[in-house]
């Protein structure tokens, strides 16, 4: 049996069982955020949160993961507003990007279970390769996530996807406010 | 040709508004033929020229066509466009270029690189290279050039934009353009204003003028300001789109396993085996590959080891360490060497007696981007699209074209994100090879190569020893200096590889580019430096900071040697050489601040580099402690740097911490070993490289400078080797001469 919750939604996969949940993940479900970089579990690149702890989805098989509640960076918040994620934004930590996805999923669970986490427990918890060298940034922007976790501090770093035209026009003088006819078009796509 | 219709414009001149009014006229141009943007406009947009669209909803998209690897070209550039044109920076946005000669990189092939592509040089001529750049449209990222060669266009194209908005706004109020200027993304005259998105459509109708402005320092507000980098929301959420994160209708997942090296052809595979892989649907095989399609990618490169291809080889000789350090010694110690650099008298100067010398040497080092290489194709018809990450699209599109014998029209190469590149990107090996695979399919298809093949397939940094020996003059100072340095030419076989319609020299053949920064910054006044050429049997690439990535290692810890023999702390050793190195000086002195410098003792675990290199100078001073297991513990890393004008100095910051580890990684990982023709190593737990609770604190000074802007992408790299060497010799006496280091080991 390979059925599962991801991100919320019952799937099963129709797959080699032995397939690991990387793939089912990525080559299945098209949830490309989690990323491919090793395969035997060193790199990280492929971390998700399974049933509130953070695994290298590529040492999983989807056998093993039956009845698993899975999490990936897609899910991770609605609005992009996950501690972890504004944290990395106002620390400005990302260059290359491509580990980045299983390094916040990393600190994302550390951080639900540990609110203040000690460097040692950092240390231990995060593990993942970064070849761009993020990594000064990275404890930097762990701290503040975890100060904002415990509710020290606030943060705003970056508006949440997905902003209506009217709404960016309304603060950004610079942008063209919509016709407002627009809003009586029935093929206008509402998202909300 | 002018400099304008590189932009795709027309106009004649350019003005570089200065403080004294009188501007400079920038020269006409020499090229021959007239280039056209190829650009394509969406609903409501309007193409102003090949760097620029804005859109009457008034979001402005900027074309870039550097290549995003993480070092924030897609934002520090279209910074200095949005600038020149007063745009609101939150309408900024950024698509990739298409492939056209007006975004060739001819700064790297002429001015910029004087010895990084000595070929280019040596053999045609500046002219002639520049030519070839721009008509094939050399689009590369490399060589730390990117705001060096194309922020004047940016520039300009944001001000040849701003002209002629003016000239829009001007018609409707009826005024004089010049008397109009932008702001936030406004034309401004007085109290009126009107929206960019408003006169697009418009302005567009205008030619800039015969005379274009640039805006005075002060006149730019998003220049030299840490802009929050445009990548960052979508590479917090899983939304940035890497090559490999494509999906297509009916795509299929495709591995493959290369030869291990230029001299093996592929003799059998157990296909049978192979097939019997639930999902495997194709399988292929190539003289240089073997390949399997499946449903899924696990599937594909189950398939693949699976197929257990074997190899032939069409030579007797077989690559190993020993051969590989046979070939080097054997080359430092011939006569096949070209001196590049040769000042003064070096034989009067050594006399007979009296010189120091020693042998430092490095070994071959990884890539290792954590994104695998990867490309996916698509056949249509006649027509062929490869999504792929590379630092060279045009090039990618030849060789693809090339191998699966379709003309270049027919086929479009979408670059994508780059998971990190460091010259392996350059490169267009899995790009070609689906290709081959899809024109066979008739299905889009994904090929990634496993982190084993990625790993033994490496283009590494070449192994190098060099030989120096220098001796002391009066006062202390260094008299003579004489490097002599065995190592490939790894410019020519790449060049080789990714352009093979050119030829540029064999690896036997001397290049300066083998060689390039070993000449010291120090005032030395008899001096030589000499390359050694050899093949040391292995197909090496460029890499972070090319050979100044052993250069640097040779010179500044043998500089750290000389003090010692001199008597001198190593800090005012240098300090009193540094002639006309004023920028170097300072960094050097500005990092011994920063990082406490303790005069180098013994006992003290302190060490300390300087190195110039792309235009920039940085300096650094480590302290560390030598741990369990002869292991040294890098505490603290403090590095001072002067890389001129910045755009954005917290990108730039990033670059520094970035180069920092990744100098770590060739000091302190592991060495890649071969035997029987391969390399030793498959996966990351081979490389010994750097994760969160290695790195230190690392303090970083950024020097505030008018100089041009010079590179920031390598230079953080080099001084690191050397410093972590001189600092294990404060720690424990001993001089170790070869990375990566080995405490306790034979030095």
């Amino acid at each position: 049996m390979t059925r599962m919750t991801v991100n919320g939604q019952p799937v099963h996969y129709r797959m080699d069982p032995r397939t690991p949940l990387l793939w089912a993940l990525r080559d299945a479900s098209n949830l490309t955020g989690t990323k491919y970089g090793c395969g035997i579990g060193m790199c990280g690149a492929c971390t998700v949160n399974l049933d509130g702890r953070a695994v290298r989805s590529c040492q999983i098989s989807i056998a093993d993961a039956e009845g698993a509640f899975i999490t990936t960076i897609e899910a991770l918040s609605r609005s992009r507003d996950h501690p972890v994620q504004q944290a990395w934004i106002e620390k400005m930590v990302p260059q290359c990007g491509y580990c980045q996805s299983g390094v916040i999923m990393a600190v994302a669970a550390l951080i639900d279970g540990n609110a203040n986490p000690s460097d040692d427990e950092i240390d231990e918890a995060v593990t993942n390769i970064c070849r761009c060298g993020t990594y000064p940034r990275m404890r930097e922007a762990i701290r503040l996530a975890a100060r904002v976790s415990r509710g020290e501090e606030r943060l705003a770093a970056a508006p949440p996807p997905g902003i209506d035209p009217g709404d960016a026009a309304a603060h950004v003088a610079a942008l063209t406010p919509p016709d407002e006819d627009a809003d009586d078009d029935p093929g206008r796509i509402v998202t909300d | 040709m002018s400099q304008a219709s590189r932009l795709g414009i027309t106009r004649r001149r350019l003005l570089i508004g200065g403080g004294v009014g009188a501007g400079l006229a920038v020269a006409w141009g020499v090229w021959p033929r007239h280039y056209v943007h190829n650009l394509v406009a969406g609903e409501g947009e309007t193409v102003f020229n090949a760097f620029l669209k804005i859109g009457e909803d008034g979001n402005v998209s900027v074309i870039v066509p550097q290549a995003e690897m993480g070092q924030g070209v897609w934002t520090a550039l279209p910074q200095a466009l949005a600038d020149e044109l007063g745009a609101d920076w939150r309408t900024i946005g950024v698509e990739t270029a298409p492939i056209n000669p007006l975004y060739a990189n001819d700064f790297l092939v002429t001015e910029g690189a004087e010895g990084a592509l000595p070929s280019f040089l040596g053999s045609i001529g500046q002219w002639a290279t520049r030519e070839y750049a721009v008509r094939n449209a050399l689009m590369i990222t490399g060589g730390s050039t990117s705001i060096r060669g194309f922020e004047q266009r940016f520039r300009e194209a944001g001000a040849a934009a701003r002209a002629v908005l003016c000239k829009a706004a001007a018609a409707r109020w009826d005024a004089d353009w010049q008397a109009c200027d932008t702001a936030d993304g406004f034309v401004v005259l007085g109290d009126q204003r009107l929206r960019f998105g408003e006169l697009a459509a418009d302005a567009a109708q205008y030619s800039p003028p015969d005379t274009l402005t640039l805006r005075n320092p002060e006149g730019r507000p998003i220049t030299g300001q840490s802009m929050p980098r445009i990548d960052l929301p979508s590479k917090v959420d899983g939304s940035a789109r890497y090559a490999g994160d494509v999906r297509l209708p009916e795509m299929v997942f495709a591995s493959a396993r290369q030869a291990p090296s230029s001299r093996h052809r592929l003799t059998a595979v157990n296909r049978d085996a192979a097939n019997n892989v639930f999902g495997v649907t194709a399988i292929f095989e190539n003289p240089r590959f073997a390949a399997c399609v499946a449903t899924n990618w696990w599937a594909a490169n189950r398939g693949v080891e699976a197929l257990a291809p074997e190899w032939e080889s069409d030579d007797e000789g077989v690559v190993d360490d020993a051969s590989i350090d046979a070939a080097l010694q054997v080359a430092l110690d011939g006569d096949g060497g070209t001196r590049f650099v040769s000042e003064g008298d070096l034989a009067a100067a050594f006399g007979t007696s009296g010189a120091h010398r020693a042998t430092y040497s490095v070994g071959l080092a990884p890539h290792a981007a954590i994104e695998p290489l990867t490309a996916t194709a698509r056949v249509t018809g006649d027509r062929l699209e490869i999504w792929a990450p590379t630092q060279a699209p045009g090039l990618m599109r030849t060789a693809v074209a090339d191998a699966i014998g379709y003309s270049e029209g027919q086929v479009t190469i979408y670059p994508m994100l780059l998971g990190g590149a460091f010259g392996r990107k350059i490169e267009h090996d899995a790009a070609v090879q689906v290709a081959i695979i899809a024109r066979r399919m008739n299905r889009p298809v994904q090929l990634t190569w496993s982190r084993e093949e990625e790993t033994r397939s490496d283009y590494y940094r070449p192994a190098a020893r060099g030989r120096l020996t220098a001796k002391l003059g009066a006062a202390g100072a260094i008299s003579a200096w004489h490097a002599r340095i065995a190592a490939p030419s790894t410019g020519n076989q790449l060049f080789r590889r990714i352009m093979p319609s050119m030829f540029f020299g064999g690896v036997g053949d001397a290049s300066p580019g083998a060689v390039e920064g070993a000449r010291p910054a120090y005032a030395i006044p008899n001096l030589a430096v000499e390359h050694m050429p050899v093949d040391i049997g292995v197909e090496t690439g460029i890499w972070r900071s090319v050979a100044h990535s052993y250069t640097a290692f040779f010179t500044e810890c043998f500089m750290d040697e000389m003090a010692a023999q001199a008597g001198i702390e190593p800090l005012s050793f240098r300090i009193a050489m540094m002639g006309d190195s004023s920028r170097l000086a300072r960094c050097l002195t500005a990092a011994a601040t920063l990082g406490g410098w303790d005069g180098g003792e013994q006992g003290g675990g302190m060490g300390l580099a300087a190195h110039s290199c792309f235009g920039s100078h940085v300096a650094m001073v480590v302290r560390l402690h030598i741990g369990d297991g002869q292991r040294p513990i890098i505490e603290n890393i403090a590095a001072a740097v002067d890389c001129g004008r910045m755009i954005n100095p917290e990108i730039v910051r990033q670059q520094i911490e970035g180069g920092i580890v990744f100098g770590m990684s060739q000091a302190l990982g592991a060495a890649i070993a071969y035997a029987d023709d391969e390399p030793l190593v498959s996966n990351f737990h081979d490389l010994g490289l750097p994760i969160l609770t290695d790195i230190p604190q690392i303090e970083i000074e950024l020097i505030d400078s008018d100089e041009e802007p010079g590179g920031v992408g390598e230079i953080a790299v080099p001084p690191v080797a050397p410093a972590i060497g001189n600092a294990i010799f404060a720690a424990t006496g001993q001089r170790l001469r070869s990375i990566p280091f080995r405490v306790g080991g034979v030095a």
